[in-house]
């Protein structure tokens, strides 16, 4: 090591390339990807069965079959403060392990955007709760695509993708794209539940939380290796 | 601070606006580090630049002394732990010193032609 100033013309290339090795560094050692993803593949499954018990549906027959309305309470009344405190959690322990590697965390505008989009999904599900019931309207297929993005399993890939913008982790990015394809396509490999309206959801749901937890499982092999 | 650390002139050959206190290795290290992890703690410091304790804090001593870092000192439990933020003017810089060395990788490369040799 030399405390000596560098030639000024010398290795300018070579401060630059350090500097950004160095930068790298930091960033992946500030990384706990796979805590994020862990969380919001629990809180993904929890609900699975919250949605099942508390979805109200009434079934009334018309001619030779029959209508069903129905609201996703349980849904509604899960998600919100499961979301909040998913986002609470990761930031939390993002803070903790960056702190104990000695380093400050980037985690709160994913935090941030994680909660905004929470109360976003929150206000239009229970707009769309007071609204549609007395207008019934048969969507075309873009705005199901949008239906399902602000759905809690969309704004959670919204929210990955801050993530991974701030961490510049594209291992992440790659992975959030995949995710978001599979839950907003939706991609559901062929498995269907159509025999009551509690369970049509169910396979979609289950699908993406494992998708949520194969990456966290994967993501945090990679950073044992990395180690 | 010397008034060096300011937005390049583009004019102006890169090394002329070059900063002493910033353009060195390890103090470059230093400032990247900090920029990067918001704040970072002296151990860490230590082992990714591969430096003395001592050594570590000549340097620090240097930044803190141009006021381009903070220092703030601490305990976790019974453990010391000493913290680095960068500060407004450290940042300023690190960014001023980036640019001109991406300037100087530049000028090299506009003059290092094929058609110059």
């Amino acid at each position: 090591m030399t405390t000596e100033p560098l030639p000024a013309g010398g290795d300018a290339r070579r401060l630059l390339s350090e500097a950004r090795g160095l930068a790298h560094r930091v960033r992946r050692d500030q990384r706990v990807t796979w805590v994020a993803l862990l969380v919001l593949a629990g809180a993904t499954y929890v609900g699975i069965p919250i949605d099942w018990a508390g979805m109200e549906v009434h079934c009334s027959a018309q001619g030779d079959s029959s209508v069903c309305q129905f609201a996703r309470t349980g849904a509604l009344l899960y998600w919100p403060p499961a979301l909040l405190l998913a986002y609470a959690a990761i930031a939390f322990c993002y803070v903790r392990v960056a702190r104990s590697r000695g380093l400050g965390a980037r985690v709160r505008p994913y935090a941030i955007t994680g909660i905004a989009l929470t109360v976003l999904f929150t206000v239009a599900w229970v707009a769309a709760r007071l609204y549609f019931p007395d207008h019934p309207v048969t969507f075309p297929q873009w705005a199901l695509v949008f239906d399902r993005l602000i759905a809690p399993w969309g704004t959670i890939g919204v929210a990955l993708l801050v993530l991974a913008r701030l961490e510049r982790n594209v291992a992440l990015l790659l992975f959030t794209v995949g995710y978001l394809v599979v839950a907003l396509a939706p991609i559901d490999f062929g498995w269907h539940m159509n025999a009551s309206v509690r369970t049509v959801w169910v396979p979609q749901q289950v699908i993406n939380g494992t998708v949520l937890l194969l990456g966290g499982i994967g993501f945090a092999l990679a950073r044992r290796r990395q180690r | 601070m010397s008034s060096e650390t300011g937005t390049p002139d583009p004019q102006a050959h890169p090394v002329n606006g070059m900063d002493d206190i910033v353009h060195q290795r390890v103090r470059l290290g230093i400032l990247t580090i900090a920029h990067e992890a918001r704040r970072v703690e002296f151990g860490y410091l230590r082992t990714q630049l591969d430096l003395t304790a001592g050594n570590l804090s000549k340097h620090m001593s240097v930044l803190e002394g141009a006021g381009l870092v903070e220092v703030e000192k601490g305990y976790e439990g019974r453990r010391g732990r000493t913290w680095i933020t960068l500060t407004p003017a450290g940042h300023a810089a690190l960014t001023a010193e980036i640019e001109r060395l991406k300037q100087l990788i530049s000028r090299v490369e506009t003059i290092d032609t094929p058609e110059d040799r």
